[in-house]
């Protein structure tokens, strides 16, 4: 990425970040990521692999080990948090508990020095923008916990900072909950065109927000991209399995196309080279009755279902096949599905060449 | 609680009334008393109270005692209040084991768990160390000040220390991220969200100042005769009399009303700035 993009208002540059806490092995390990300005970034992965660790070293409170950071053309060593045009929101919220909403909304603008007539004129339009205008008055502890969340977004996006980093916001709240917010965060973001640096270790989360991904594992990026392409062609085992349940094998390639795999030799788009793993997604499985079975036809197989987990607008289904090899398959339950299967039905599986990913282990 | 047997809650509600009793009894006989026009004389009269008040010894032990409270208290909450503040940063939950953890706690809460006694003595035997070699810290009012400082902070840096590690951490960072400098956050943050504690931490060393017998005692000189001690002396010269009684019941009523007050300012403070709950 050239040095006039990531210049840019909102833009980020980490290069060759690393943070090791006392003793231990690295929390961040020598990442490079370019987020771009007014992209919504995610950064995805299971506890304990950094992500935290690298959003507080944008924020501010924490300082790299080595590495830079460069927001907006900045470089940001030795700049502290308050200094940064980047605003935080918590995963426990940390609103001011002696302060009510308006005045916790206010706090940046106050400590920024903002006047305040102004202040009051730009909190006002945010607590309208978020719908939160009737809790002005009160404190933090009496609002619930969606209404903290907005107070906490609203107290970030005020100050209208360059970046704002969000950290796990969501996870305390229930499922509708979560929806509903998620995509009110998503439009936000769209309307005011700020970079969102979000992080979370839920993968539909991530799906459905992102802009760009990035997978990390123990301190390192394992794969950034488009959410499509991460989710449609991960990069290796782990982001495959992260992002979703995949059906994975070992193979050795048999002819430039043909893989053996221990549930047979399968047809593979791609060029084979040597031995690796292959990866499709449970619902790129085609599931067939079992009359519907040609002997002969390449990825075609025979099974039986032993479980069927029905999931609303899915069913998830764990079928045996003859060689006792076991696979996941989703199959939608929408008005052009034929028809549902039970735990004992003999079914015919295909598994179209083209879904068949390769993945690194 | 409404899981506990009903008899079992009667008979704790039956063990409850004697300890109250002899929680008040004693005060409500020193109150009683103190209208008694003499010993062993009951009726009602102020002639005690009159009497207390036109007694130029007494009045001057208040004076000291109440300067001593205060003077105590200021520099006492001063720096319980920065002790406080140094635990919440090495407390054990964040590692550090022994020498970092639990050892800076251990010797800040000694002078708590410490008989007073043992107190008393070792800065009587200290100060006429120093006094003998430097000449300063004669026995007086500063002595008794010192002294009355050392005992205080703990408590004060208790009642901050549970303040503070009450708070969500990321209360302070995010001051920092919302453009708040160290000062600022610690004027608009810091400070009033610690406030409670801070007034909790000052009336209560007022309180323990006012009342302390033993370590007042020895710390004390010739000149600096405080409430608790003119009446142990008036007590050992003549035995209880009207006017120590009702100089007792307002001094009962004073601690009383200071607790009052204690709650009040914090309960205020409590209904505006209830503790949010950190999720997660």
């Amino acid at each position: 990425m050239s040095a006039s993009v990531s210049a840019k208002r909102g833009a980020i540059s980490l290069t060759g970040i690393t943070r090791i806490f006392a003793g231990t092995i690295p929390a961040v390990d020598h990442i490079d990521l370019e987020i771009q300005a007014g992209e919504f970034f995610t950064l995805l992965g299971p506890s304990g692999c950094g992500k935290t660790t690298l959003l507080r070293m944008i924020a501010g409170f924490e300082a790299p080990d080595e590495g830079r950071i460069v927001i907006s053309g900045r470089e940001m060593q030795g700049v502290p948090a308050h200094k940064r045009a980047v605003n935080t929101v918590f995963q426990s919220y940390a609103l001011f508990p002696h302060l009510n909403v308006e005045q916790n909304i206010g706090f940046g603008l106050k400590m920024q020095g903002v006047k305040a007539a102004e202040r009051k004129k730009r909190v006002d339009a945010i607590m309208d923008m978020m719908q939160i205008g009737q809790f002005a008055t009160r404190s933090a502890a009496q609002l619930s916990g969606g209404q903290r969340q907005r107070v906490a977004l609203a107290r970030a996006l005020v100050n209208e900072p360059e970046v704002v980093l969000l950290d796990e916001p969501l996870s305390a709240l229930d499922a509708k909950l979560r929806a509903e917010l998620q995509i009110e965060l998503l439009r936000m973001q769209k309307r005011l065109g700020m970079t969102f640096v979000f992080v979370t270790h839920d993968q539909h989360e991530a799906l459905v927000m992102s802009d760009r991904i990035a997978v990390m594992s123990k301190g390192r990026i394992q794969q950034v991209g488009p959410v499509l392409d991460v989710y449609e062609k991960p990069k290796n085992v782990f982001v495959a399995e992260f992002l979703g349940l995949s059906n994975i094998w070992a193979f050795e390639p048999v002819s430039a196309h043909e893989a053996r795999t221990a549930i047979g030799v399968l047809n593979i788009g791609e060029n084979l080279t040597g031995p690796g793993m292959a990866m499709i997604r449970p619902e790129k499985i085609w599931l067939y009755s079992d009359n519907a079975f040609e002997a002969g036809r390449p990825n075609m197989f025979l099974g039986k279902i032993c479980e069927a987990i029905y999931m609303g607008a899915s069913t998830q289904y764990r079928i045996e096949l003859q060689c006792g090899q076991f696979l996941t398959a989703y199959d939608t339950n929408n008005q052009a599905a034929e028809r549902s299967w039970r735990p004992g039905e003999a079914v015919a599986v295909e598994l179209k060449p083209e879904n068949i990913m390769l993945v690194e282990a | 609680m409404s899981n506990i047997p009903r008899g079992i809650r009667r008979g704790l509600f039956g063990v409850s009334l004697p300890v109250y009793a002899l929680l008040y009894l004693p005060l409500s006989v020193i109150a009683i008393f103190s209208f008694a026009p003499s010993l062993h004389h009951p009726g009602v009269n102020l002639a005690a109270y009159g009497e207390l008040f036109n007694d130029a010894t007494v009045l001057a032990a208040l004076r000291r005692s109440i300067t001593l409270a205060f003077g105590s208290a200021i520099l006492g909450t001063a720096l319980g209040t920065l002790m406080g503040f140094g635990l919440s940063r090495f407390r054990p939950a964040k590692g550090g084991g022994f020498w970092v953890g639990a050892l800076p706690s251990l010797i800040i809460y000694t002078p708590i768990i410490m008989p007073s006694l043992v107190f008393g003595i070792s800065e009587l035997i200290f100060f006429n160390l120093v006094h003998e070699y430097t000449g300063l810290l004669s026995a007086g009012l500063l002595t008794m000040g010192i002294a009355h400082v050392t005992f205080q902070s703990p408590y004060v840096a208790l009642v901050v220390y549970a303040r503070l590690t009450g708070l969500d951490p990321n209360l302070f960072e995010a001051s920092h991220d919302l453009y708040a400098n160290p000062i600022k956050s610690f004027l608009y943050l810091t400070i009033p969200v610690v406030r409670p504690a801070l007034i909790g931490g000052f009336l209560l060393a007022i309180t323990l100042s006012i009342d302390d017998f033993t370590i007042s005692f020895f710390t004390a000189g010739p000149g600096s005769v405080t409430l608790p001690i003119y009446i142990y002396s008036a007590i050992a010269r003549k035995g209880s009399s009207p006017e120590i009684n009702a100089l007792g019941s307002l001094m009962i009523a004073t601690v009383i009303g200071v607790a009052l007050l204690y709650y009040f300012v914090t309960r205020r403070q409590q209904q505006r700035s209830r503790q949010i709950p950190a999720v997660a």
